[in-house]
């Protein structure tokens, strides 16, 4: 074991410890999710709300989800012509192939051209393609939408998240102190009274100030190029709409066969995530009329220009060569897999990268920032209980992933120190446990 | 032709009772299989730390071992050696890994062999937890109705109870991939929720000793008074007719 391996090894140690101070950040987010994650974990079991368990319209579909998914793994490059011709020629989006993550953030700046502002909502994907660090770089002011991420840019939180609910880690009277320290207003600490201050001030600005606006897409259909969406707070549908232009950054492997199996990914990832509901929009084309003789104008009441950019970066280099992370390809971004892992449950948010909590952000780590970066997003926290592939609608093996994460940590010097030593007393006492 | 009981490395190092009473049943019923001395270890805990190349010598070698003794079929009472043996030693060495693996729960877990043991219990009225060990529920052939199979063939006042997270759904105890001798916090607080799940109950049963040894030091910790039990000295001490969940 390498100096760099125990340095690795002392840092998670040190986060793991600041677990047991309670105000601690990591704390504070383990203790909403250890909440979170064992009612997500039963509300696979919410009978009450439907006919069947969210878990059991997961496996009705499964076996489809998986076929699908690999098809599309398997014809990467078809589906990826296809799609770019029906969202370009036949949707008049205007379409972008980003081949690399530098690609991606150039097309980027000059799509954003002038503006020094951008609305921002489920970003994930312009993260990845390293969009979100140049906008910094240059100043751009980045408003973000979803009340969790507004609450995290309140708290300038820095510390990695639930992608899906950013913010959960606040209490009601965190949150009101901040506002009070921030904007000076004095709200009830009840969430309806900050969900109002929001909805009273923050609403009128993104249905009149957004020039351009960003999300990603929770899938896009190669047959008919539409571009689907889920929420529950109604932002994506302002920031969609009520915009001049709606860029969209989204890795390839967003793509799916047909616009039904489009639906079917955001109905999957609603019945995981939001049992009770939300908005979907399955966007084909920029805002248009042609109510005036038959002429079709674009930019009614809606974007006028909708820019959608596809990077793939590491994608079909991944399908092709058959890269250990392969099988991320599949993924639909459900996030099952944080809800059901050992790893998350116990260390919350240590256990995750700068692109968020779990086992997926840290392969993504991975992919970007190589293995020391998942040694330090906890790689070895993962005990290996197959939860996360158990769970997964698409066939993805990310327990398998991990292993094989583990071993090139290994090789690299970076394990740490005592899973060495159980490694050479397999291999020259033929007994791990061996007394001394 | 040699049938091997294989203990495992972890049981035959720190649990020996078990490994004893182990033998007890399997030789009670069928009397041809037999301990060797110093078997290799399986390897399991180094595949995921070690490079290929040195997990594909090692099995050869355990293979070899294998061969040398003429052994044709085995028996673990360990989970992490079953998951292993019967996923990776096929996945290295192809038709090469003649061995018919079997773990102590499958093996009991047939008409004849529960007649044969005819478990009866005469106590007074006990209910206890069984733990689904990811080693078992993740094998190949995966192991999960055969320990209530066994559990619920036992006469007498005994019930076998669920806890919410069951099966393919149960919590890992925190201890797998070698986590617990580098973050033992992990089982701090996943052992604890698998007992925050048992209401009412004077036992939690175990065939694995790796969930064995993490649930066993959280239920001291935590002074719980459910003792862990591993499943085979659980069997054996109802064929004494000895109190099952003494410890
Ligand atoms: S195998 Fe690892 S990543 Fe997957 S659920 Fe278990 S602890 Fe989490
Ligand atoms: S890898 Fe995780 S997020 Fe992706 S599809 Fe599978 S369970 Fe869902």
């Amino acid at each position: 074991m390498s100096e760099k391996g125990k340095e690795l090894y002392e840092e998670v140690k040190d986060k793991i410890e600041e677990l047991k101070n309670n105000d601690s950040a990591y704390a504070k987010f383990g203790e909403i999710w250890k909440l979170a994650c064992p009612i997500k974990y039963k509300s696979y079991d919410l009978r009450f709300l439907y006919e069947d368990t969210s878990r059991e319209f997961v496996d009705r579909h499964k076996d489809n989800i998986i076929k699908m998914r690999e098809d599309f793994v398997e014809n990467i490059e078809d589906y990826t012509k296809l799609c770019m011709k029906r969202l370009g020629k036949t949707n008049h989006f205007k379409v972008h192939f980003a081949k690399t993550n530098e690609e991606a953030q150039k097309i980027f700046m000059e799509e954003l051209g002038d503006n020094k502002v951008i609305y921002k909502s489920k970003s994930l994907e312009a993260k990845d393609a390293g969009i979100i660090d140049i906008l910094k770089e240059n100043n751009i002011e980045i408003k973000e939408t979803d009340l969790g991420d507004v609450l995290c840019q309140l708290f300038d939180y820095k510390y990695p998240s639930f992608t899906l609910a950013p913010g959960v880690q606040f209490t009601v009277e965190e949150i009101v102190a901040k506002i009070k320290e921030k904007h000076g207003i004095e709200l009830k600490p009840q969430a309806e009274a900050i969900v109002n201050y929001y909805r009273t001030t923050y609403r009128p600005e993104l249905l009149n100030n957004v020039k351009v606006s960003l999300t990603s897409a929770n899938a896009i259909s190669a047959d008919d190029g539409s571009i689907i969406l889920v929420e529950n707070e109604g932002n994506i549908s302002l920031l969609t709409r009520a915009t001049e232009k709606h860029i969209v950054v989204a890795g390839i492997q967003k793509i799916v066969p047909t616009v039904f199996d489009a639906l079917l990914v955001a109905k999957i990832q609603e019945r995981i995530m939001n049992v009770d509901g939300a908005y979907i929009s399955l966007i084909s084309a920029p805002s248009n009329t042609s109510d005036i003789q038959g002429m079709r104008v674009f930019g009614m009441y809606g974007a006028k220009e909708v820019v959608i950019i596809l990077v793939d970066e590491w994608r079909t280099k991944a399908a092709k060569e058959n890269l250990l992370y392969k099988d991320l390809l599949k993924c639909i971004s459900c996030k099952s897999c944080d809800l059901v892992c050992t790893a998350s449950r116990a260390f919350g948010n240590i256990y995750g990268s700068k692109y968020g909590i779990g086992a997926v952000n840290i392969i993504r780590d991975y992919i970007h920032n190589g293995i020391e970066a998942t040694v330090r997003d906890g790689l070895f926290l993962c005990t290996g209980c197959e939860n996360c592939t158990n769970w997964c609608p698409a066939g993805v093996d990310l327990a398998e992933i991990m292993r094989n994460l583990k071993k090139e940590a290994t090789e690299a010097g970076l394990a740490p120190p005592n899973l060495d030593k159980y490694k050479e007393k397999i291999f020259k006492d033929k007994n791990p446990f061996k007394a001394q | 032709m040699t049938k091997l009981i294989y203990f495992g490395c972890l049981s035959r190092s720190r649990y020996k009772g078990t490994c004893e009473n182990a033998t007890k049943i399997i030789k009670f019923l069928d009397d041809e299989y037999q301990i060797i001395d110093d078997p290799p270890c399986c390897g399991s805990l180094a595949h995921q730390v070690a490079i290929k190349e040195d997990v594909e010598n090692h099995v050869k070698l355990v293979n070899d071992w294998f061969k040398s003794n003429d052994i044709t079929e085995l028996i673990t009472i360990c989970a992490g050696c079953y998951n292993y043996l019967t996923r990776y030693y096929p996945q290295y060495l192809g038709s090469d890994f003649k061995v018919k693996v079997l773990h102590l729960l499958q093996f009991l877990d047939t008409p004849e062999n529960l007649e044969k043991l005819n478990l009866k219990y005469t106590g007074k009225k006990l209910s206890v937890y069984y733990h689904d060990a990811c080693h078992l529920r993740n094998a190949e052939v995966p192991i999960i109705e055969e320990a209530r199979n066994i559990l619920n063939s036992i006469e007498g006042p005994i019930q076998l109870k669920e806890m919410e997270n069951n099966r393919m759904n149960s919590l890992c105890c925190g201890a797998g991939g070698g986590v617990y001798s580098i973050f033992k916090e992990n089982s701090d607080f996943s052992s604890k929720i698998i007992f925050d799940q048992m209401r009412m109950s004077k036992g939690l049963i175990t065939a694995c000793p790796f969930c064995y040894t993490a649930l066993k030091r959280i239920q001291e910790e935590n002074k719980i008074k459910a003792p862990v039990i591993k499943f085979e000295d659980f069997i054996f001490k109802l064929m004494e007719g000895v109190d099952p969940v003494s410890v």
